[in-house]
């Protein structure tokens, strides 16, 4: 027989492996394979979790690392679409700027931190600065690419039609280009994780790296592995929100994508 | 007066050589209004590009070109183009479609709606205003192409090779409704085409072009009356017609 939706089957072929993870994971620690200082038991994690969140800290953790990945994000988007449509729509406007994105581009992030601490403080100035950093560049080049491969002939229609050349990058050259800049965005959402987690470990007295860091210097391994979840639930649910916003109005980008010609 | 007026126009294209490609060699046409005109050759004769000219698309090396006594300078609302890849905007639904020209010239909302609903139901589209372009046969798209050109009311209508791309019957199921939609709209029609026999079939006049460098081998009148059904395809005129066009550009052909 054959159930529609969830069907037992459907179910353990998606969690079947990982719940036999995490109950191998269990009982290891519970016959005392492994010390729990190094890998604590799925239960004391969970507890963990609970004792944190009743206390209100976790929440305070997760507010402050949200934040300052979002202010980042969000200035990242703004700046790379705009350099991105600037560089593409003005020649001189891409021989001045190429070049010194150029040279910034492999400077690693992570490496900045001192830096920018020094310039923009031990407080939230440096940490959105480090995630506008880290961001900026995939969905500057992903702006870049998607711009330069619309169709020429798509833009050569709208001009037929009548549009003026402001109307022609407004109503024909960013439609056209949304898919690419938009997987430029997505994927800078899971950069932005990355970064702000780097520099919650360096310099901070709170968020989520901070929690992690500040566990293994405290010997809270427990702890630690809840900083751990706590980023990856959040990792997810972006990646999720994403692709949800990227279904709802790029619908017409994945059935182009599944017919062919347009 | 003729509606399109073209005198020895040539089009060169630049190429990395240095010596520039002529696609066009002192071409000269007279286009009346509400004139169906045909144009056939090879590929590569030029024929598109004379096309792009009319359109404004592409701006031509000599001569002058003239669209109701004026020059044309740059694309216009007034030479509207459906070429063969349909190139529909594909994050519009067919109804956005065809509002396209429309809006960005400015009309108000209810304008717009009576152009969008009166060419939707010229080319037969109604029920289809929501779909996405990637929702449509090849048949359905190059009919909302149409639409969206004739949306904005043009004096001329300028077409691409635009069945190429698709299958026999449908061609040939367009080719019957553009002639409809030409009869209701009085519209201007130039048509590019390496179908003989499309040419012979939907127009007043066909142009036959030489290889490249794109020349005229001759301008025939078809002279076959209207409606054209499809039984005329078989007539012993329109055979003549296509024979007569076949020899004109193969003919001279073998001989160069």
């Amino acid at each position: 027989m054959k159930g529609k939706g969830i069907s037992l089957g459907s179910v353990s072929k998606r969690w079947g492996s990982p719940i036999l993870l995490i109950l191998a994971w269990e009982i290891i620690g519970r016959f005392g394979l492994v010390d729990p200082y190094f890998l604590p038991q799925p239960t004391a994690i969970v507890r963990a979790m609970i004792r944190m969140a009743q206390s209100g800290e976790l929440l305070k953790h997760m507010e402050a690392s949200i934040i300052r990945a979002l202010s980042g994000y969000i200035l990242a988007a703004i700046l790379g679409i705009a350099f991105g449509i600037a560089i593409c729509w003005s020649r001189i406007v891409d021989t001045v700027l190429d070049p010194i994105f150029e040279l910034l581009r492999p400077i690693s992030t992570l490496g900045l931190v001192p830096l920018m601490i020094m310039w923009f403080g031990i407080g939230n100035g440096s940490k959105i600065a480090i995630v506008l950093k880290a961001c900026f560049f995939p969905i500057l080049l992903n702006t870049i690419a998607g711009i330069r491969g619309v169709n020429s002939k798509l833009i050569q229609a709208g001009r037929s039609l009548g549009a003026s050349e402001f109307q022609i990058w407004t109503k024909v050259i960013i439609p056209a280009a949304m898919p690419v800049i938009f997987t430029g965005m997505r994927i800078s959402t899971a950069i932005s994780m990355l970064a702000i987690v780097g520099v919650e470990m360096f310099s901070a007295d709170s968020g989520l790296g901070f929690v992690i860091i500040d566990s293994q210097r405290v010997f809270a391994t427990d702890k630690m592995f809840v900083g751990i979840l706590t980023l990856s639930i959040i990792g997810f649910s972006m990646d999720y929100v994403a692709r949800s916003i990227g279904k709802r109005f790029l619908a017409w980008h994945i059935s182009t994508l599944t017919s062919g010609q347009i | 007066m003729p509606l399109i007026r073209a005198r020895g126009i040539s089009k060169k294209y630049p190429n990395g050589s240095g010596n520039p490609t002529l696609a066009l060699e002192d071409f000269s046409l007279d286009v009346g209004k509400n004139e169906f005109v045909s144009i056939v050759g090879p590929s590569g004769c030029g024929k598109t590009t004379f096309l792009m000219l009319v359109a404004g698309l592409e701006r031509f090396t000599d001569g002058e070109l003239l669209l109701e006594d004026k020059p044309v300078k740059g694309p216009d609302p007034a030479h509207a183009i459906v070429f063969q890849e349909y190139l529909l905007f594909p994050w519009r639904t067919v109804w956005q479609n065809v509002e396209f020209g429309p809006e960005v010239r400015g009309l108000s909302k209810s304008e717009r709606t009576q152009l969008v609903e009166k060419y939707l139901k010229l080319v037969g589209l109604e029920g289809f205003e929501k779909r996405f372009p990637s929702e449509l046969s090849g048949g359905m798209k190059q009919k909302a192409a149409i639409a969206r050109a004739l949306a904005n009311e043009p004096k001329v209508l300028l077409m691409d090779e635009p069945f190429a791309s698709l299958d026999a019957l449908t061609r040939e199921l367009l080719q019957r409704e553009l002639l409809r939609i030409w009869q209701q709209t009085e519209a201007t029609v130039l048509f590019v085409t390496h179908s003989i026999s499309e040419a012979v079939y939907l127009a007043d006049r066909v142009v036959i072009l030489s290889p490249r460098p794109g020349k005229i081998r001759g301008i025939l009148k078809i002279d076959l009356p209207r409606p054209r059904g499809s039984s005329i395809l078989t007539s012993t005129e329109f055979i003549r017609y296509e024979r007569e066009i076949r020899d004109l550009v193969w003919n001279e052909g073998q001989r160069n």
